[in-house]
């Protein structure tokens, strides 16, 4: 009933093959452009400043977000990982094959690895693993949905897992690539949610030493570390001696910190400290885009004065971004014209869309029936006034993209419409949206793979979960599209996958639901005694496994 | 500006001097009259619109065309910060007329209610001076949601206790003194006393605190701006333009130090004003 292992998964194996193999020989010629020739030493305590916030609980099932993934990764291992082609290679799954209905999955684990606890990692663990995923006590949120078409594991023999699935998912193995389904030993689970939120249990390349809250993490090496993913410069356990991982939430004082010597990483580098940090020979930039969506502008479809494409299109071709993109973030970002980050290799772009055009943007507003301007200069209808909310989440903007919404406030208002701009903090600004309070939003969404489109502009993800939230914020309702992201995330071939992709991203971008703006921005500043460190080419967050510090 | 200098500002007993305006005081008054303009006709000091956008402009250094440089945005930071002046002011300037108002209010209450309504008053003022006077602002404006109208009743709301202290000692030292005494002895009425003997030697010390309060309430409002509880971006306020190109202070020094500059220079203008005015009434009553 099982095809034979899947062709990327035999050239996964080769990788592995090779990492291992050659790795060891000739870890000193991988280094960093520049440092050739210089041989990793071990050693040494790697200090980490997060300017995220920090994570109420250190377990990535729960819940599920970015400053849980930025850490999780030095702890824990996901069963795969991809590398920087978009291709899914072995980690703690070494191969895998799926049945011809794609309903069936099975999984060959390493079988000589172990939890940090001493607990063996196994088919069992796996399937706890995903039970605890799946179980609404756990309160997980991205990995849950990750998994929303996993109906139940079994445990085949001690190193084979078999997922059983409800319909096909073409994103199964990208969807367990990601840190919010990291395998954490069954001990620790078993230990209870505050327990295990204190210190994950994982087989990854770290424990969990220490956390004192608003203050910092204590990561120490894994001395029996063997499960690097396939992509990795070496074996066996890391060269650091451990991580201490500080949450300083000013960017300012971030800056100063690492150009003290007194971190070595930094993460949200603001865009003017990336250009200066770039102009001296102390500090290297790490530039890691985020997967899954680009970072844009959704209009919301759902109420006027949007509901008309035409007014759409006007708001389009009247904001000019591109000047403002380009001082604001200092070269560092690039503009995007595509609905996916551009380290999606299913991403479609259309630059022609969004050339700007007041002619075109006035032409089309009075053809819409938005002739007259009032006092103000805003145009209005019906006695209603051009207006359109727009709520900004401060603590998922940087200063340089309010100044960006600013920029565009005004160049809107040369075609006449009013922009309202709200900065609110994240719970306020959960509440317009579930209100329907809003016009514009610029809401980033972080997944491995091109199946985030079906998250964010299938008609299903317009009604609101229990907990109120929901993803398809422009609203688009398109029974065309959904049928497109539907089919895309059942096929099993790659090719005919990413040209329904294809198609679903033209009727987004042809439909002026969302402007999109740049990659979601992730940049890392690293000391230069710093070497080695790399974004995993999941979500791109930094692994330090291979990292290791020059002079100790 | 604490409340000792106030206290002290207001009791210093300078023999009456007709001397000529010193040095820093002509500056000091240039300035405020700068201020003026700028509050008043800002299109005399400069042309270009404070939110005006140019994203290409971006991040120039002062030059001839823009003196003190552009923002993120291409905006002029020159026209900004006299943009920004009328609204400092007001913000500083209303600030100061409530909680002299209230002081006022509270301090006759206080020094003529009678000792049942002076003690509770007293009492009153005792606990709001355990509170220091910013955090009793934000207090105010955690309640009544941030803008900058919020910001100014709660500074204004924040310094009455201090005011209100000073003027009914001040009201106490005058009811005692020998021409309100006179005053009762040839039979006039207490209100007629309040109002043409009490009030208007009180009024006059009042002023000069008051002089001294504004330099201190463009201080505490631009504080709160710059916590974003005051104006709000992109409006042009001193506080919000500091706050805003505090991000940008390691690349750009100009965001910063220009609207800095005008706080410092506005409070140490209204300092100097404040102080010579009582050096030059303390001798008239």
């Amino acid at each position: 009933m099982h095809i034979a292992p899947h062709s990327r998964a035999r050239r996964g194996l080769a990788t592995v093959a090779a990492a291992t193999g050659v790795a060891l020989l000739f870890a000193g010629c991988q280094a960093t452009p520049g440092e050739s020739g210089s041989t990793p030493v071990a050693g040494g305590t790697l200090t980490y400043a997060s300017g995220d916030a920090e994570p109420t609980c250190l377990d990535p099932h729960v819940g599920g977000n970015y400053p849980q993934a930025l850490i999780a990764g030095q702890f824990l291992d996901s069963l795969v990982s991809r590398n920087t082609d978009g291709t899914i290679i072995p980690w703690l799954a070494t191969e895998w094959s799926v049945s011809d209905d794609n309903l069936s999955w099975d999984f060959t684990l390493k079988d000589d690895v172990t939890f940090t606890d001493g607990t063996p990692f196994n088919a069992e663990a796996v399937k706890v693993n995903v039970e605890h995923l799946k179980d609404p006590a756990t309160e997980s949120s991205t990995g849950y949905l990750a998994l929303g078409k996993v109906e139940s594991v079994e445990v085949v023999s001690d190193t084979v897992v078999r997922f059983s699935l409800s319909t096909p998912d073409s994103a199964l193995l990208e969807s367990l690539s990601q840190p919010w389904t990291a395998i954490e030993s069954p001990a620790g689970i078993a230990r209870g949610m505050e327990e295990n939120c204190q210190a994950p249990i994982g087989t990854g390349p770290f424990l969990v030493d220490e956390w004192v809250k608003q203050d910092h993490v204590s990561l120490v090496r894994n001395e029996d570390y063997n499960s690097p993913p396939a992509d990795a410069k070496h074996d066996g356990k890391a060269y650091l001696d451990g991580i201490e991982w500080r949450f300083l939430p000013d960017s300012a004082s971030r800056y100063a910190a690492l150009q003290a010597g007194q971190v070595d990483v930094i993460d949200n580098a603001q865009p003017d400290t990336i250009a200066a940090a770039e102009k001296t020979s102390t500090l290297a930039h790490l530039d890691a885009p985020r997967p899954g969506a680009s970072n844009r502008i959704e209009l919301n479809a759902g109420r006027s004065p949007f509901n008309d494409p035409a007014v759409r299109e006007a708001f389009i071709r009247a904001v000019d971004v591109n000047d403002g993109i380009e001082s604001l973030f200092f070269g560092s970002a690039k503009r995007s014209y595509s609905p996916l980050s551009s380290i999606e290799a299913t991403g479609y772009s259309d630059e022609s869309l969004f050339g700007t055009d007041l002619d075109e943007a006035n032409a089309l507003l009075d053809s819409a029936g938005w002739t007259e301007r009032d006092a103000d200069g805003y145009r209005v209808k019906d006695g209603e006034r051009l207006s359109l909310a727009f709520p900004v989440s401060t603590n998922q903007s940087i200063p340089a993209e309010q100044s960006l919404f600013e920029q565009i406030q005004a160049t809107a208002k040369d075609a006449g419409f009013e922009v309202n701009l709200s900065l609110l903090d994240l719970s306020s600004w959960y509440g317009v949206l579930g209100e329907n309070n809003y016009d514009l939003v610029s809401a980033p969404y972080t997944k491995v793979g091109p199946d985030v489109l079906r998250i964010l502009y299938h008609s299903d993800g317009i009604i609101p979960a229990p907990s109120g939230y929901f993803a398809n914020h422009s609203q688009v309702s398109d029974p065309e599209l959904d049928a497109l992201l539907t089919s895309a995330s059942e096929i099993s071939d790659e090719d005919e996958r990413a040209a329904l992709y294809e198609q679903a991203q033209k009727i987004i971008l042809e439909g002026f639901h969302i402007l999109p703006l740049y990659d979601q921005q992730n940049h890392f500043l690293l000391g230069t005694r710093v070497k080695d460190a790399r974004a995993l080419p999941t979500v791109s967050t930094p692994t330090f496994y291979d990292a290791w510090l020059s002079g100790q | 500006m604490s409340e000792l200098d106030l206290r002290t500002a207001a009791a210093s007993a300078a023999p009456v001097r007709r001397a000529r305006p010193s040095v820093s005081e002509i500056f000091a008054m240039a300035f405020v009259l700068f201020l003026a303009v700028a509050t008043v006709v800002p299109g005399l000091l400069s042309s270009i619109d404070p939110n005006a956008i140019a994203a290409r402009d971006a991040f120039q250094g002062p030059s001839p065309e823009h003196w003190f440089g552009t923002d993120e945005s291409g905006r002029d930071v020159y026209s900004r910060v006299i943009a920004g002046t009328s609204t400092s002011l007001l913000i500083g300037v209303s600030a100061t007329v409530i909680g002299v108002t209230l002081g006022l209010i509270l301090g006759v209450i206080a020094g003529f209610g009678g000792r049942i309504l002076d003690f509770s008053v007293n009492r009153t003022i005792e606990v709001l001076f355990a509170f220091p006077g910013l955090l009793l602002a934000l207090l105010v404006i955690v309640i009544a949601g941030p803008g900058p109208v919020t910001a100014t009743i709660a500074v204004g709301l924040s310094t009455a206790p201090g005011y209100a202290r000073i003027i009914r000692g001040q009201l106490a030292g005058i009811r005692s003194s020998g021409y309100v005494e006179s005053a009762r002895v040839l039979g006039h009425g207490p209100r007629r006393i309040l109002t043409r003997h009490i009030l208007p030697n009180a009024l006059a010390p009042l002023m000069v605190l008051a002089t001294l309060g504004i330099g201190q309430a463009v201080v505490w409002a631009s504080a709160l701006s710059y916590l974003g509880l005051g104006a709000q971006p992109p409006s042009a306020e001193w506080g919000a333009m500091l706050s805003a190109g505090r991000t940008y202070i390691g690349t750009a020094w100009w965001l910063t130090v220009f609207p800095g500059l005008m706080i410092v220079l506005t409070t140490i203008a209204t300092t100097i004003l404040g102080r010579s005015l009582t050096r030059r009434t303390a001798g008239r009553r």
